[in-house]
């Protein structure tokens, strides 16, 4: 090797330590922390700790409160994404095949996903409300009409309403309802930036091809387009959904719902670790976390290799 | 198979006039070019006749059915597209099928995994990869079957739209400028391919381009379109020899006629101050103008223009030279044989003549004056 070709490499490195520096501090080195003290029992303050090895995964796996907390977790993850994965497609279609006010309704269904989650929250606590709530009181009104036959109607006229947050039947569904209402309109944008690579031409052909119903124009040419969107999107919305928080410390500071139905991964680790200082356990849940999130992303990898198209 | 006819097919886009009464008859087993400069309405036309656009009046009928308010998909013809328009997830096989799938399997038996399990699925199936077969072994491209589209050269990508449009049996094949994206090596190629496949299949071709050559090589009749217009539409020799259309005789042809100005006095043309032996039974006029062919002229000793060449093409078998005449603004292109190579040279003064049966005499209005000239009339010296 000659010495210029040496001296190159040598600048090479030089060049990338600064990167790789910060990388390792800012990336790596928390992870690798985390991942240790998942197995001790530190607790921040402390001036030692033990080794506890395996012991909080395996509290992970057997209590019950963690049990819930994956319940909570994957009921949102699985509503959440392929809902607002679904609406977002449904309305970014719908809208490319508007004339007018394009823009009006996009920018109506974006509204919910540049206002502060935590604000929204507020205002959906107070429509919410069992009593004073905009939701029940709307609902009332329909006592006494022909729309009473509906049982749901039937029986919270004879009885009450819905506590809806104070509920644990309903509160993990009245969050998913509140993260698809958020969520939708920034895929329905992703969709819609996809939506215009679609070549036009390649209708035209559907056509003469004898696709006659917008079904088999979408499932032959539209769908396989928007492919890499779709990949996009899903593992987006996925870690989107994994990370649900606001709402959920936002309605319930104490305790992540009435009975922890609501007591999803990212409130536990904020409970455990935070609020509690056991670092131990939140580390734990953390790298766990982190396995589900790297799950995806590999899935998200394998599927744009394998199975979606490009150009 | 069966003939097309278009009845004063008329089209506006807000309010601008593109296509302005378009009638034409094409026979069955017929191949037909519009040809004409870009934004003349020929694409559009073909999109009418496709059914991917609507007239806005006018008729279409396709073999005595007409069509008009007729569907697309539902209008049984052929489409080849400028761009391919190939499904880039599909490979070569899977788009060849397309069109006989969408037309001989029911949704269901088109279903992913479960539709194979549906009664008749798997014998049509096996039909159709027949019919992708043969088509592609027409075509020449059995071995790409497996590929993406993604993965193919320019031309092989036109021979799969091709595959496309032949594989089932249309009432008649519509290409828009299928060539206009490959080189000019490959263009020939194809060009002479489809002329073959043409006379192969015998079905009706339509065939828009605005390369005049191709329509030239491959028609057997040319619609030469403008603001559109059909100006003129007959077999490819009629078009060049005997055109109806000053923007036709210029349209067509490289290179391109001379257009010389002429005059009518006394029964007799004027060119330049000179008295043609050309019988003009027509009043005094000025504003006329004659077309000659680079091949009507021949270098003469008794010419009736004279000039200095300004700009030799060797072709090889032949000379194109470019004479910058006095009182002429373009310059006239003739074509000399190589064996007068000895004769021109750049800057050269020489003098050209021509056989007045081989001018080609327009009105002011453009439209083509055709006069008999007696036979015997004695050659421009």
């Amino acid at each position: 090797m000659s010495s210029a070709t040496k001296l190159q490499q040598r600048t090479a490195w030089w060049l990338t330590a600064p990167a790789l520096f910060l990388m390792f501090v800012i990336l790596l080195v928390p992870v690798i922390v985390a991942g240790v003290l998942s197995f001790t029992d530190y607790s921040l303050g402390n001036s030692s700790f033990e080794w506890v090895g395996a012991k909080n995964y395996d509290r992970l796996f057997s209590r019950s409160t963690y049990e819930k907390m994956f319940v909570a977790t994957f009921t949102y993850v699985l509503t959440v994404v392929p809902i607002s994965v679904g609406l977002g497609l449904g309305a970014a279609l719908l809208i490319n095949s508007l004339v007018r006010f394009r823009d009006l309704y996009k920018t109506i269904y974006f509204l919910p996903v540049m206002a502060t989650l935590l604000a929204m929250a507020i205002a959906w606590e107070f429509m919410l409300h069992p009593s004073i709530g905009m939701v029940n009181r709307t609902l009332e009104m329909t006592c006494g009409t022909i729309l009473e036959i509906i049982p749901f109607l039937a029986n919270g006229c004879a009885d009450q309403f819905p506590l809806w947050l104070g509920d644990r039947d309903y509160a993990i569904w009245v969050i998913c309802f509140i993260g698809i209402w958020q969520g939708f309109g920034f895929n329905m944008v992703l969709y819609l930036a996809g939506l215009t690579s679609v070549h036009r031409e390649l209708y035209h052909a559907a056509e003469m091809d004898g696709a006659k119903s917008g079904w088999e124009r979408f499932r032959l040419v539209t769908w396989p387009a928007l492919g890499p969107t779709t990949v996009f999107v899903v593992t987006i919305s996925c870690i989107r959904a994994f990370q649900v928080f606001d709402t959920i410390e936002a309605f319930w500071p104490q305790g992540g719902g009435p009975n922890k139905s609501a007591y999803v991964m990212m409130f536990a680790i904020f409970e455990k670790g935070v609020q509690q200082n056991l670092i131990g356990i939140g580390s734990a849940i953390t790298m766990l976390f982190l396995v589900f999130v790297m799950f995806l992303t590999l899935i998200q990898r394998w599927l744009v290799e394998r199975k979606v198209h490009y150009g | 198979m069966s003939g097309l006819n278009l009845r004063e097919v008329k089209k506006d886009f807000g309010g601008t006039p593109v296509l302005k009464g378009i009638s034409l008859d094409i026979a069955d087993g017929e191949f037909v070019s519009l040809v004409g400069p870009s934004g003349c309405g020929k694409s559009t036309l073909l999109r009418i006749i496709a059914g991917l656009e609507e007239q806005s009046s006018g008729h279409i009928l396709i073999g005595d059915q007409d069509v008009s308010g007729v569907r697309a998909a539902d209008r049984n013809l052929s489409m080849v597209f400028q761009s391919y328009a190939l499904y880039p997830h599909l490979s070569v096989a899977e788009n060849i099928a397309v069109p006989l799938k969408m037309r001989q399997m029911s949704a269901w038996q088109r279903l992913p995994l479960i539709g194979g399990l549906m009664p008749g699925a798997r014998d049509k199936k096996a039909q159709i990869g027949q019919a992708v077969m043969s088509a592609a072994e027409t075509l020449e491209i059995a071995a790409l079957l497996d590929r993406k589209p993604g993965q193919l050269s320019g031309g092989q990508r036109q021979r799969v739209a091709l595959g496309r449009a032949l594989v089932r049996e249309p009432a008649a094949f519509l290409l828009d400028e299928p060539l206009s994206n490959l080189d000019a090596k490959l263009r020939v190629q194809t060009r002479s391919e489809i002329a073959q496949l043409h006379r192969r299949l015998g079905a009706t071709f339509i065939y828009v381009t605005h390369d005049q050559v191709e329509a030239m090589t491959m028609s057997d009749r040319i619609a030469v379109m403008m603001g559109g217009e059909i100006l003129q539409c007959a077999p490819p020799h009629i078009v060049y020899d005997d055109p109806d259309d000053i923007r036709v005789a210029e349209f067509i042809g490289s290179p391109k006629i001379n257009i010389l100005p002429v005059e009518s006095r006394g029964g007799a043309a004027i060119l330049m101050d000179q008295r043609l032996p050309m019988a003009l039974p027509l009043q005094d006029q000025s504003d006329l103008r004659m077309g000659l062919r680079p091949e009507a002229l021949h270098l003469s000793s008794h010419p009736v223009l004279s000039g200095t060449v300004v700009h030799m093409e060797n072709l090889g078998s032949e000379i194109f030279a470019q004479l910058q005449v006095p009182g002429l603004y373009d310059p006239v292109v003739f074509r000399a044989d190589p064996s007068e190579r000895a004769r021109l040279a750049m800057g050269a003064e020489v003098g050209l003549g021509f056989e007045p049966t081989a001018a080609l005499l327009f009105g002011a209005d453009g439209r083509r004056l055709r006069i008999q000239q007696p036979a015997s009339q004695p050659e421009v010296a």
